[in-house]
Formats: structure tokens, C-alpha cells, sequence
């Protein structure tokens, strides 16, 4: 029942009060449950290891979202969720896989992510995504050989919970950061480094711990 | 502490002309008058250890000087394992470190309190120094992270630094890390840099307001793809292992999946722990991750390392001051890079926004104590006056101020038409424990990188040179143990320090009562000394049952 700015909800099956304003993690902390897991930067939402399942009352839905970002409701349920699928397939590769085989990109995202292209276009990254990230359209990019997947998951967490949703194992975002990480590895030369690495390489450049400070 | 109503305040600032602030004619008896490190009270002296007579806030004092909740007997039956490098703390620094462990071709176990990523790293947003400007040097780089930490950093460690950094930048990019360009259309366009408070030139590198969570998921991903490198989540590391000489030769971790203790045997061992701001120094509120509870450096202090500058802490100038369950989180001085400007309840700019985070911190503590702060719901604090920035370069809070957007969405503020309200939150620890240039401290076989070491910052850290010094000096620790380290582990191990260490407490009047490290804040309800009680105790009733039948 709802008190003066007080409401109740069940977290892991336990039912909880909480002040309203407040989210779902400082709630079960303020609870007095011992927490030493699913927490890491406490708000910012930025860490992605608060990952819980919430349905609202009277809602049949349920939607994944992050505890440290989501405020308390009346009647909310919330479950906490486990790191990772239990058979979670690890997809394995080198920062230097794309070396000399960058006209076969395509071959090698295929080869290390082969689930890629079995997209079955469900949505379910697209709904788990608590950062509202085209998932699904990043995954086709890539299964497609477009580099410019890479932008769709700027803002990528890793919370891991689109790896949790997807039936066909794919691991968007871990296919999402192979692509940005590949492809930066490989392309990214800005001219003002270079420089400036050549002549600190050359000794053109270096420090004199004594000179004087003004 | 009272402030402008917040109505009143917001009708000031609308009708601000935003003219220059007065001109700053004394820094230091600002700093003294306001900076929370320079308050009476606030320290006390250390009795114990290798810090003896040096000041440090009380309630880290408490933990420095605070006893092993743990015991030979705890250690009996323990599992034990064996490694030529124990990594601690898997933020930026420990992966860095244990990834070039790894290439080194050693066996390397990381061991982390969280799960691997959880960290101040994943956090940061405004960026990475490095001199790669035309107009900038190492040199230039050198000079100003000295001046800026008012001259008693370490100059060796902060030349390492600077003639490292575009290096450093160079592998990040290696392991996949991206930043901002100047023109994005080309590849090899110069990189986008940015001004840090307090320095002569435009130094700051960055991956738009999040460099943090782009540099982190690399480097997450790489040390998870490196089938050398062995992760343990959620393994706090409870104490440090030593031999008869004093040396330190593994750690003891727990297991908090488990509920067991392991104990790793390594020729060398390198912390990577972080910082300290969830202890909340001060009853200041906080930007740090949930653990950031100043372990690695407890137990570096109970083994012998020395510290230095612990009494000086960064307190960032804009952190949320309302509304409260986002209290302490952090605004990236980006916005004030940008050109955001600080706006007192009267509407009045009152200090340069760019000057060094800890004048401009006093500043803001000031205008507050002073009452032209802003009030809001029994919170104080100054406008942060992101619409007049928006109003001023259209577009660049959907752009480059991803994160503010996001904060304003989390706060329900449309940050185009209102402004945030900001006070200082505990952000940084500027000293720490004493290393050379290759993290190695005054303890044989131990190393300290990351937040938790000292002597880089000096007394006030520039924005952008903590992410550079845990990378450079992550993977100069981690190259140096590996070419150091020796294969077979001390035949000899165990809790040798911690009978000098008792017997200092006892003969020091310090309680023995008191343990430490405490692992989590107070509020997550987490008491390493009951739960390792209890388990003790249930091994025994478990024991009694068996022993009726
Ligand atoms: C909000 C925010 C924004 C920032 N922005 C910037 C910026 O823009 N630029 C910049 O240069 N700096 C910035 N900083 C500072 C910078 O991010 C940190 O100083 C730096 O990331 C620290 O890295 P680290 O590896 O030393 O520690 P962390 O990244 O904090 O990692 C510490 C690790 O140790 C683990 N740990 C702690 N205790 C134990 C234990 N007992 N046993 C095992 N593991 C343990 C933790 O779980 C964690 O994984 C910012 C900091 C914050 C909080
Ligand atoms: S893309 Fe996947 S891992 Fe990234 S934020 Fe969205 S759900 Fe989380
Ligand atoms: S969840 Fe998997 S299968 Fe479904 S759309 Fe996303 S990537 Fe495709
Ligand atoms: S605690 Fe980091 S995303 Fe919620």
C-alpha cells in the first residue's frame, strides 16, 4: 500500500519499501541487504552491471533496464539478473586479425561471429538495450561487412543484456565492439601523433627535469 | 547552510549579464579558508607505520592504522594457488598491467573486488592527456602538471609521464580504442583536443564525453580474450602475503561467490585497487564507483610501503548538488571546457571557470557558505548554466555532451531551457602510495599503479592526466614484474608482517579492534569481520553435528 512518498515493491522476491524519488538500487541498499554484486558506478549508469527485469503494476510486460537508473514505483518487481548466459559462446580474435586480409573483412567478421548472419530480425537486442541502441540494425551492418556498424554502439555498456536475448547467440555487442575495435586498430592514424611519436622516437623531443619553471 | 531560493536564484540568472568574474588576487588564503583538506579537525596524525607523525583525514587515518580481520587459523585448509603475477583491481591500470604481463609470456592471475570493468575507469569522461599538438610539447606537459600540483609531484614519475603519453596513445589505439578527430571524414586528421584547467595549451584527448566506457570495454575485451590472463570476479583481496625478511610474496583473496579464501602465491604483486572516495571523506558525497574504499592502499601501508601527500584530496567542482539520488555524481568539466559558466543565487559569474579544480572548488564552497549559493529542497549549491551554453553553440549538448544529456534525462531536466545545480564532490586522491618509475614501492616485490599510488599529482590533479598515468605507468609495472619476475614462488609464505604490525598497534595504544580494509561502504551493509565470524562459526556447529552422530 502506498504511504506518504512511500512505496512498496518486490525486489529478488523480497518485498521492499522505499522512499519514492529514489532508484531501485540505493532502495535495496537502504533495505539493509548486504550488496557486493550487480553494482559498480552507482548511478552514472555507465558500468551496465545493475541489470534487472522490471514489470510495472497492472503491466504485463516485462522490460530489462538498469537498477541504478530506474526509480522506485508502487508494485514494481524487480529481478536482479546473472552475468552471463551459462552457454555463452566467447568469440575469439586478435587486434591483428584484419592485418593484411582487409579485403576479406567480411570473411573474417563471419568467421569469428558465423551466428551473425542467422539474425532471425526478432528485436529482442533491440528491446533488452537500456541504452536504446539499434542493436539489430548494428548486427546486420556487420554481418554485411559495414564498417559504419561500428557508430551504432558508441554508446554500448556491455551490460551484456542484448547477448542475453538474442536466441540465435549472436553477441552484439560483443560483434559491435570486435568491429570498433578492429577497425580503429587498423585505421586510425591521426597525423599530429605520428609526428609527434617520430620525434620523441628520434630524441628530438625530450624533458629537462631541471629546466625552470616560470 | 542557506542559500537563494531556488525561484528566486533561476529569475536572477535570467536576468544575468554574465560580466567576467573579479579577478582571483589571493589563491592560497581561498584554498586555506574553504578547501576541505585544510580544515582544523579534519586530520590527524598517524602513530603507526611508515607514515609515522604525518597528517591524514581521520577517518582514513582509522583504516590506515586498523587491524588484519584475518588470522593464521583462517588461512588453514585455504585453497592455494600459484602464479608468477597477482594484477589487483581490474579497472584501467590492472588490465593494462595484466595485459602486458600476459604479452610477456607470464602467468598472470587478475583478481578483482567488483567484476572485471566495475571502476572509476569505466566513469571518466572528459578525457586523456597527451602533447601531440603542434603548439605543445612533453615539456610543455611536464611544467604544467607540476605547476598545477603546486610543485611537489615527483619529477621524474611526471616526466615518464609526459614522454610517454603519446605512446600510451598510440597502444590504446593498438588495442582498439578511438577518439575524436578534428575533421571525422579523414583518417589520419589531427586528433580533437581539448583544454584542461590549469594548463597552457589544448592537451586533452578524448572519445566524446565518455572516454571512459570506450577505453574500459577495450580493454575489458582485450584482457577477456587473452586466454593467459586468468579473472577473478568479484575476489576482493582481503590481505597481503609475506615472508620472514618482510617481503611481500602473494596475497591472500576471498571469494565472495564462494565464501573462501585463497591464497595466491606470487613472486610479484601489483595493486590496482583505485581510490577512496566511497569513504566519503569529510561527509562529502562522492563521484566514485561503490568500491572505491582505499583497500590496496591499507594493505600496502600494513606491509610496510610508504605514502605521501594522503592529507590532499580533489574535490571536483561540479558535482550534482540536487536532486539527491544522484547527489555527488559527477559533471564532467568538459561543460566547462566547453565554456559553461558557474552562476552564484545572485546571477553573478565569481571565478574563473578554468582555473584548477581545487580553486575553483574553494570558490564554489564559498559563494555557498557565504549565502549566494542556490537552495533547493534543503540542498546548496551554484548554477551550472548549460542552456546559456547551449543557446551560445547550438547543438552541442546533443553532440559532444552525450553524458550531460543523459544526467539531465536521469534528472528530469530539459538542460536546454534550466541549469544544473553543482557543488564540489569528492572526486580524486591526489597522493598515495610511493613509487619509482616502474610502480615498484618501497616493499620488495610490490608495485602500486593507478589512483592509489602517489607522486604523479602532487597536491591537485590536472583533468586528463589520471587516465594517462594508469596506463603508462599500468604497463611499465606490469612489463618490469614480468622481466622480474621469478618462476617458482617464495617456499615460505604467510602473515610474517602482521605480528610487527600488532604489536606497533598495541604499543601505540591503537585499538586492535578496529579492521580493516572495510571492502564496500557502510550503506552496503557488508561486514567482512561477522561474515568471516559466521563462517567460522557454521564450520563449527557443522562440526559438533557431525561429531553427535
Ligand atoms: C566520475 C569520474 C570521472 C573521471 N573523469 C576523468 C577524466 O576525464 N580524465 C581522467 O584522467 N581521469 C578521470 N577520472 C579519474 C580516473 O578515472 C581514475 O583515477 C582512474 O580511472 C583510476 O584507475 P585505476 O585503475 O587506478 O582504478 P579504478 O579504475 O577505480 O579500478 C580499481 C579496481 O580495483 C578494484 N578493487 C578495489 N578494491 C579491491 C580489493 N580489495 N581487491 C580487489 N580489487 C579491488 C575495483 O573493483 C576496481 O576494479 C574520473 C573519475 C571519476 C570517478
Ligand atoms: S548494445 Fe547490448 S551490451 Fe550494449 S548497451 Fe545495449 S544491451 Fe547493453
Ligand atoms: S536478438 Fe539476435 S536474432 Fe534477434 S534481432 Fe537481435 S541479433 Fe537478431
Ligand atoms: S551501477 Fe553501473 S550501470 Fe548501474
Amino acid at each position: 500500500m502506498k504511504e506518504n512518498n512511500c512505496v512498496s515493491l518486490v525486489v529478488n522476491g523480497k518485498q521492499l519499501k522505499a522512499d519514492e524519488g529514489c532508484s531501485i538500487l540505493e532502495a535495496v541498499m537502504k533495505s539493509g541487504e548486504t550488496v557486493t554484486d550487480n553494482i559498480g558506478c552507482s548511478g552514472q549508469g555507465v558500468c551496465g552491471s545493475c541489470r534487472v527485469l522490471v514489470r510495472r503494476q497492472d503491466e504485463k510486460k516485462i522490460i530489462s533496464t538498469l537498477a541504478c537508473e530506474t526509480k522506485v514505483e508502487e508494485g514494481l518487481q524487480v529481478s536482479f539478473l546473472d552475468h552471463l548466459p551459462v552457454n555463452h559462446r566467447q568469440h575469439v580474435y586478435k587486434t591483428n586479425d584484419w592485418e593484411g586480409k582487409s579485403w576479406n573483412i567480411l570473411q573474417r567478421i563471419n568467421e569469428v561471429f558465423p551466428e551473425a548472419k542467422h539474425c532471425r530480425h526478432c528485436g529482442g537486442c533491440d528491446n533488452a538495450c537500456p541504452k536504446h541502441l539499434e542493436v539489430q540494425k548494428g548486427v546486420n551492418m556487420a554481418a554485411e561487412g559495414d564498417l559504419n556498424a561500428a557508430a551504432i554502439f558508441n554508446e554500448c555498456i556491455m551490460c551484456n543484456l542484448c547477448t542475453i536475448a538474442c536466441p540465435e547467440m549472436i553477441s552484439p555487442n560483443h560483434l559491435g565492439t570486435y568491429v570498433r575495435r578492429l577497425t580503429t586498430a587498423m585505421t586510425l592514424r591521426p597525423s599530429d601523433l605520428l609526428r609527434r611519436l617520430h620525434q620523441i622516437d628520434s630524441g628530438e623531443m625530450t624533458i629537462d627535469l631541471d629546466a625552470e619553471i616560470k | 547552510m542557506a542559500g537563494i531560493a531556488y525561484e528566486q536564484a533561476l529569475a536572477n540568472l535570467r536576468k544575468s549579464d554574465y560580466a567576467s568574474p573579479p579577478e582571483l588576487t589571493d589563491k592560497q588564503s581561498l584554498l586555506k579558508k574553504y578547501h576541505p583538506d585544510y580544515q582544523e579537525g579534519s586530520t590527524q596524525k598517524l602513530v603507526v607505520g611508515a607514515n609515522k607523525g604525518d597528517a591524514c583525514p581521520t577517518t582514513l587515518a582509522k583504516l590506515l592504522q586498523s587491524n588484519a580481520p584475518i588470522t593464521d587459523a583462517d588461512l588453514a585448509g585455504a585453497l592455494v594457488i600459484n602464479t608468477e603475477v597477482l594484477v589487483v583491481g581490474a579497472g584501467g591500470a590492472g588490465c593494462a598491467a595484466a595485459l602486458e604481463v600476459s604479452a610477456a609470456g607470464r602467468k598472470v592471475i587478475l583478481a578483482t573486488k567488483l567484476r572485471i570493468g566495475d571502476s572509476n575507469t569505466v566513469m571518466a569522461e572528459g578525457g586523456i592527456q597527451a602533447a601531440v599538438g603542434e603548439d605543445d610539447s612533453p615539456q610543455t606537459h611536464y611544467t604544467d602538471t607540476l605547476k598545477a600540483g603546486h610543485l611537489c609531484a615527483d619529477k621524474k614519475l611526471v616526466a615518464q609521464l609526459a614522454i610517454s603519453a603519446p605512446k600510451t596513445i598510440r597502444w590504446l589505439i593498438e588495442q582498439g580504442m578511438s577518439f575524436d578527430r578534428e575533421d571525422t571524414s579523414s583518417l589520419s586528421s589531427k586528433l580533437l583536443r581539448k583544454k584542461p584547467g590549469g594548463a597552457t595549451r589544448a592537451r586533452i584527448l578524448s572519445f566524446k564525453d565518455y572516454t571512459g566506457v570506450e577505453m574500459m570495454r577495450v580493454l575489458r575485451e582485450a584482457v577477456e580474450l587473452d586466454e593467459r590472463i586468468i579473472v577473478w570476479n568479484r575476489c576482493p583481496l582481503v590481505e597481503l602475503l609475506s615472508d620472514e625478511d618482510g617481503n611481500c610474496v602473494g596475497g591472500v583473496v576471498y571469494d565472495l561467490s564462494t565464501h573462501r579464501f585463497m591464497l595466491v602465491r606470487a613472486s610479484k604483486v601489483i595493486l590496482a585497487t583505485g581510490g577512496t572516495g566511497r569513504l566519503h571523506l569529510n561527509n562529502f558525497p562522492t563521484s566514485n564507483h561503490y568500491g572505491a574504499t582505499a583497500d590496496g592502499m591499507v594493505l600496502a601501508y600494513r606491509i610496510g610501503a610508504k605514502l605521501r601527500e594522503i592529507d590532499s584530496y580533489q574535490y571536483h567542482p561540479t558535482g550534482v548538488a540536487w536532486p539527491s539520488f544522484r547527489l555527488g555524481g559527477l559533471i564532467s568539466e568538459a561543460a566547462r571546457s566547453a565554456g559553461a559558466y558557474l552562476v552564484n543565487g545572485e546571477g553573478k559569474r565569481f571565478i574563473d571557470e578554468l582555473l584548477p579544480r581545487d580553486i575553483v572548488s574553494s570558490a564554489i564552497l564559498r559563494e555557498c557558505a557565504e549565502g549566494r549559493g542556490v537552495e533547493r529542497e534543503g540542498k546548496v549549491g551554484v548554477f551550472l548554466d548549460v542552456p546559456d551554453l547551449e543557446r551560445r553553440n547550438p547543438g552541442i549538448l546533443k553532440d559532444r555532451l552525450v553524458s550531460l544529456s543523459h544526467l539531465g534525462k536521469q534528472c528530469d531536466i530539459d538542460l536546454t531551457k534550466e541549469p544544473v545545480m553543482v557543488r564540489p564532490t569528492l572526486h580524486y586522491q591526489n597522493g598515495g602510495v610511493v613509487i619509482d618509475e616502474n610502480g615498484m614501492t618501497t616493499v620488495p616485490n610490490l608495485y602500486c599503479v593507478g589512483e592509489m599510488s602517489g607522486g604523479i599529482h602532487g597536491r591537485n590533479r590536472m583533468m586528463g592526466n589520471a587516465l594517462q598515468e594508469i596506463i603508462t605507468f599500468g604497463r611499465r609495472a606490469g612489463e618490469h614484474a614480468a622481466l622480474t619476475a621469478n618462476q617458482y614462488p617464495a617456499p615460505k609464505v604467510g602473515l610474517f608482517h602482521l605480528y610487527n604490525w600488532q604489536r606497533e598497534l598495541i604499543l601505540s595504544n591503537v585499538p586492535t579492534d578496529v579492521y580493516g580494509p572495510i571492502l564496500f561502504p557502510e550503506y552496503g551493509n557488508f561486514d567482512f569481520h561477522k561474515e568471516i565470524s559466521l563462517r567460522t562459526r557454521t564450520k563449527h556447529s557443522v562440526k559438533s553435528n557431525n561429531d553427535s552422530h
